[in-house]
């Protein structure tokens, strides 16, 4: 069982190929350079994308544009291929590589995407109560790590891969494979314009 | 046979192409209703709409043509100008498939796409020409000499043609986007009955924001009930100098090239007062006008293609690159 795993979501993008709960190899790469990442992996392992058995998508939250491009590619690969596609949140992911830990994804506009009460949500971080000694992980965790650490929190330090958005932990994630037209974005935000809309 | 895809900006769209340059397939899901209600295209959510809409309308071309993806020879992919989260989306899948089932792939220009809606069926031109390419977002005039080259001969300096036919259906209250309800109105109004300012540059260039300015005073010089009555006079001069400026410019480039052969392309091509007034150009059909996904087979069919891996970190570009 030959597993693709990618997420776009945040600007330091991954990409993994496991076989079975083996992990293959393991990306770092722009969401844009995506499948170039996944391109190099198939082929260390001696695979083609004709190999492939199923893929796993992160669905965010983070940057709408790099959901997308992971999305795109994860629904157009599964469409083609007649794979089975199982969609991971991002925040689920980070967690699942640090446990224990409250994962923080940067939201720009001085906004953060985290779990609360289990759920993810947006929010300020000066907003988030972390109980104390809860290590928070993530970029957004990075950007606002004074503030974080003020309200009790720990933060590892700046270059700790615990920050990172790693593949090989959507990929152990997954459980939902199927129709890749079921696995949808999470944006956690409704567009500016529908907002005014409202208004 | 070669998929092409396009979602630069407010169309989802997909086709099938030939090595003949047959079409088999020409899907187009368009967003206009979408964006209606914010009175223009809001990238975001035509992003959003994009990904929800590229695999089926991939999907909905390939059932139409009764072609599966073992059958592909190629994927076509719009890669700029337009909104690079748009394009991103298209961009994205395109690459997918084309990796996916060992493709190679065509990046294209939207612009080469435009002009290569004229090498299709019906009208299947040949270059050279001389094309006037009017759309929402460009109007430029191009010396193609050939296939896969444009050289420029003239742009607008402010706004589009065909976004000054949507700014004056706004004004006119004919809701977003206006430019086909504006030519609709306009055939009942009187194309003198208003004289608005053409501006005369002296190369071969377009400015289309005095006359949208001028319009605006027209319109508020008159009370609602005036308005009313005055409406389709107004949509029909007002059409009239943007059909006025596009073809005296036309013309004037042709005689400056020596052009034997004008044509149309772009979704002002659709227009029906410049279709009637350009009567001896090549105009594409109005479906091949708009946005579509034909036009960006059409142009593959003649550039090279990418083969894997050396496509898969290619990147959206937001501006035009070519002429
Ligand atoms: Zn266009």
């Amino acid at each position: 069982m030959l597993t693709l795993a990618l997420d776009t979501a945040t600007p330091r993008s991954s990409c993994a190929l496991l076989e079975g709960e083996k992990l293959l190899g393991e990306r770092e790469t722009k969401a844009v350079s995506v499948l170039a990442a996944a391109d190099a992996l198939l082929a260390e392992a001696g695979f083609t994308p004709a190999d492939l058995d199923r893929i796993v998508c992160g669905t965010g939250p983070g940057s709408f544009t790099g959901i997308r491009i992971g999305l795109a590619a994860a629904r157009g690969l599964a469409l083609a291929l007649a794979l089975p596609l199982a969609g991971v949140s991002t925040l689920d992911a980070l967690r699942e590589g640090v446990p224990g830990s409250l994962p923080v994804i940067d939201g720009s506009r001085k906004e953060i995407f985290t779990l609360i009460e289990g759920r993810p949500a947006v929010t300020r971080p000066e907003q988030l109560a972390p109980a104390p000694g809860t290590l928070c992980v993530g970029d957004g965790a990075v950007r606002y790590r004074a503030l974080l650490e003020a309200a009790g929190a720990e933060v590892p330090p700046d270059a700790s891969e615990l920050h990172l958005v790693r593949a090989r932990f959507h990929a152990r994630l997954a459980t939902d494979f199927g129709s890749a037209e079921l696995v949808e974005p999470l944006y956690l935000r409704i567009p500016d314009a529908e907002k005014a809309l409202e208004r | 046979m070669i998929l092409a895809i396009e979602t630069s900006c407010d169309e989802t769209a997909a086709a099938l192409i030939d090595d003949a340059g047959r079409l088999h397939a020409n899907v187009v899901s368009s967003q206009a209703e979408l964006h209606a209600r914010f009175g223009g295209v809001v990238p975001e959510v035509a992003s959003r709409r994009h990904l929800e809409l590229i695999c089926p309308v991939v999907q909905s071309a390939l059932d139409e043509a009764k072609l599966t993806f073992d059958q592909l020879d190629r994927v076509a992919v719009t890669q700029g100008p337009g909104l690079i989260g748009a394009l991103l989306v298209g961009i994205s899948a395109a690459k997918a498939i084309a990796w996916g089932k060992g493709l190679p792939l065509v990046p294209v220009d939207h612009l080469l796409g435009h002009v290569a809606a004229l090498y299709l069926e019906p009208v299947r031109l040949e270059p050279p020409f001389l094309c006037l390419l009017t759309s929402g977002g460009h109007t430029l005039l191009l010396d193609v000499q050939e296939h896969t080259s444009l050289r420029l001969l003239g742009t607008t300096l402010d706004d589009a043609a065909g976004e000054a036919f949507d700014k004056g259906a706004r004004l006119l209250g004919l809701g977003y986007p206006g430019g086909a309800a504006l030519d609709m109105l306009a055939r009942e109004g009187d194309p003198g009955a208003y004289s608005f300012p053409v501006a005369r540059l002296d190369g071969l260039d377009f400015s289309f924001s005095g006359l949208k300015t001028a319009l605006l005073y027209a319109v508020r010089g008159l009370d609602s009930a005036e308005l009313e009555r005055r409406r389709a006079d107004l949509a029909a001069s007002y059409q009239h100098a943007i059909v006025r400026a596009l073809v005296e410019q036309t013309l004037q480039a042709a005689e400056k090239i020596g052009a034997r052969q004008i044509a149309v392309a772009g979704g002002v091509a659709a227009n029906s007062e410049l279709r009637r007034a350009l009567a001896g150009a090549a105009l594409a059909p109005v479906e091949l006008c708009t946005d579509n996904a034909a036009m960006i087979a059409s142009a593959a069919r003649y550039l090279k293609p990418l083969n894997p891996p050396g496509y898969l970190g290619l990147d959206a570009y937001a501006s035009r690159q070519l002429a």
